[in-house]
């Protein structure tokens, strides 16, 4: 089943006068499946805000479509089944983080035992039960934070958007954060995640997608978007006599520092080759790894060689 | 309708941790204990001796009336003037980032989060001005044991007067995101143009010669909220249990009102935040 379905959504924000455009999400395709962590990447000012503005309604598109849970966004009821956490947002000083909840959680249709108890259960959640009759204004960055959470979640919603949520969180915290967010994947919640911080992403998102100047430039598992498909590195029980005896036109070896080797081929077959030359020459081979990168150097190389493209 | 109510709800708590309403409220409260007193400490035997001798009922409403509108007529007026202040920001705060995408993401429609806080806001100026009108009220009541209850209806004038102003707050927050323009323009009515146009309308289209100029003035004072004739005739009648005598700067205000809070909604629900 589909959560989030896309279909050549774009915004184009025009200055009072019509002088100025600018496109802040370029004619967007993605599909999201229910159940799925989605994070979404992207330099500031790419448009991921902008596109989970337009999901919830809070901006409008100026051309195409979207459906969340097979219903168009249009109809502000289906937004008893979402959950938001904005990036800065702000909650009345004068209230207590109970009272949050409370409100927030009366404007989503709840009511009586069942919110309070649900209060309770979101505090407890996000570890601020003993804080429920403090008012917010004595709140840390991140307990404002954890608080945003447990507003998110006050409807038990099946889709969740989470804007920077370990924005000003200490580690233990986001480990914290990290856990929920995993569990509530395990109850088939749909989480859409835009976040600058990519190891975070990489440790728990099923898909992410790259965002730059409104346009999405890669969209696939952390597996898929990290792996160097042609990149080697190998390791030998003996020394190679010569490496030039064993590089040719599709495969370059070179040596690592720890003694391994660092093999570049075209594809999978010339990789077996080389296997069976130094099988060949009772060459003990110990390892065989393919290489990767981290989600942060595939997404800056990609967002350094857009920049190149652009401005070519 | 539940949702209104969540908003509205919402919105008198808002007011009641401002500080500027704590203050409003401490100085209706004043103004009450300084009435009180004075009626307390004033020798008013020879006032309700007159009254009592003539025999009439009616003597003694004229004393009492006059008296209270004495009180409410300047108060009332800065009263508005105050609760237009205290409550001009409540919109543009609304509308700050972070607070009004939290709101929109919520199963709340446009119309009912701007109504709400529109609605909020009002009844909590009511409240304020009928603890004001019935303390006034009260206190003269209890000093001439004359029981006229026709005067605590100048809370609903009054607060309607505010409403109507208010909405143009409400429409000018939404548009510039700011309370400074409605304020100037609620004032701007209030204290200038509506009781420019009364004065023509009663005094000044004599000596107009041009028919397209009274025409325009005319076309403006139907236009332009009534809030001089709600303040000043509307008062006056309902005080001295007249009751209304003349509808028509009720309706012409009211459908100012309405039209202006269409337009507002409307805005409101094409607007990206």
């Amino acid at each position: 089943m589909i959560a989030i379905e896309t279909n050549s959504l774009s915004k184009v924000y025009t200055s009072s006068f019509g002088k100025k455009k600018v496109n802040a999400l370029n004619e967007l395709d993605l599909v999201i499946d229910k159940g799925t962590i989605f994070g979404l990447l992207g330099p500031n000012g790419a448009g991921k805000t902008t596109l989970v503005k337009l999901l919830l309604q809070i901006i409008y598109p100026s051309l195409g479509s979207a459906k969340l849970m097979d219903e168009d966004i249009g109809n502000y009821k289906l937004k008893k089944r979402i959950g938001y956490l904005p990036e800065d947002h702000k909650y009345p000083p004068y209230l207590t983080g109970g009272d949050v909840l409370k409100f927030f959680g009366k404007l989503s249709g709840l009511n009586g035992i069942t919110l309070d108890k649900r209060i309770d259960e979101l505090l407890e959640l996000v570890n601020l039960s003993k804080w429920k009759k403090a008012k917010v204004k004595t709140y840390s960055k991140g307990m404002m934070q954890r608080l945003g959470l447990a507003q998110s979640l006050i409807n038990d919603p099946e889709l969740i958007f989470l804007d920077e949520p370990t924005d000003g969180v200490d580690p233990i915290g986001r480990k914290e954060i990290r856990d929920i967010l995993l569990e509530l994947k395990s109850r088939s919640k749909t989480i859409f995640l835009n976040s600058h911080l990519l190891s975070e992403v990489e440790l728990i998102t099923d898909r992410v997608g790259i965002l730059n100047k409104g346009k999405l430039l890669r969209e696939g598992t952390v597996k898929e978007l990290t792996e160097r498909k042609e990149e080697y590195k190998l390791t030998l029980g003996d020394e190679l006599p010569g490496l030039s005896k064993y590089a040719y036109d599709n495969l370059i070896i070179t040596k690592n520092h720890d003694g391994s080797y660092a093999v570049k081929v075209d594809d999978i077959r010339t990789m077996n080759i080389l296997v069976d030359k130094l099988r060949g020459d009772s060459i003990l081979i110990k390892e065989i790894v393919l290489q990767k990168n981290t989600l942060e150097e595939m997404f800056i190389s990609l967002i350094n060689q857009e920049e190149k493209g652009g401005n070519e | 309708m539940n949702n209104i109510f969540q908003i509205i709800q919402f919105t008198i708590r808002e007011a009641l941790a401002r500080k500027v309403f704590i203050s409003f409220g401490s100085i209706i409260l004043f103004i009450l204990v300084v009435t009180l007193l004075f009626f307390w400490l004033a020798d008013l035997t020879t006032l309700t001796s007159v009254a009592n001798q003539s025999g009439q009922n009616i003597m003694m409403r004229e004393i009492v009336s006059s008296l209270e509108l004495l009180i409410i007529n300047p108060l009332a007026n800065l009263g508005l003037l105050l609760a237009i202040f205290s409550s001009a920001s409540f919109i543009p705060v609304m509308l700050e980032k972070g607070n009004i995408d939290l709101l929109l993401s919520k199963p709340i429609s446009r119309a009912q989060l701007l109504l709400g806080k529109y609605f909020g806001v009002v009844l909590f100026v009511f409240l304020n001005i009928f603890l004001f009108v019935f303390g006034v009220w009260l206190i003269i009541s209890i000093k001439f044991s004359y029981w006229d209850a026709s005067f605590l209806t100048l809370a609903f004038v009054i607060t309607f007067a505010f409403a109507v102003l208010y909405a143009l707050i409400l429409l000018f927050g939404v548009i510039t995101k700011n309370s400074i323009l409605g304020m100037m323009i609620a004032y701007l009515i209030f204290l200038i143009i509506s009781p420019l146009l009364l004065w023509y309308k009663e005094k000044l289209n004599e000596f107009v010669t041009s028919e397209i100029v009274d025409t325009i003035l005319d076309g403006f004072y139907y236009m332009v909220p009534q809030t001089a004739e709600l303040m000043g005739m509307i008062m006056n009648d309902l005080a001295m249990g007249n009751g209304i005598t003349n509808f028509q700067p009720i309706i012409t205000s009211f459908l100012f009102l309405i039209s202006t809070l269409v337009f507002s909604v409307f805005l409101f629900r094409r607007k990206d935040f």
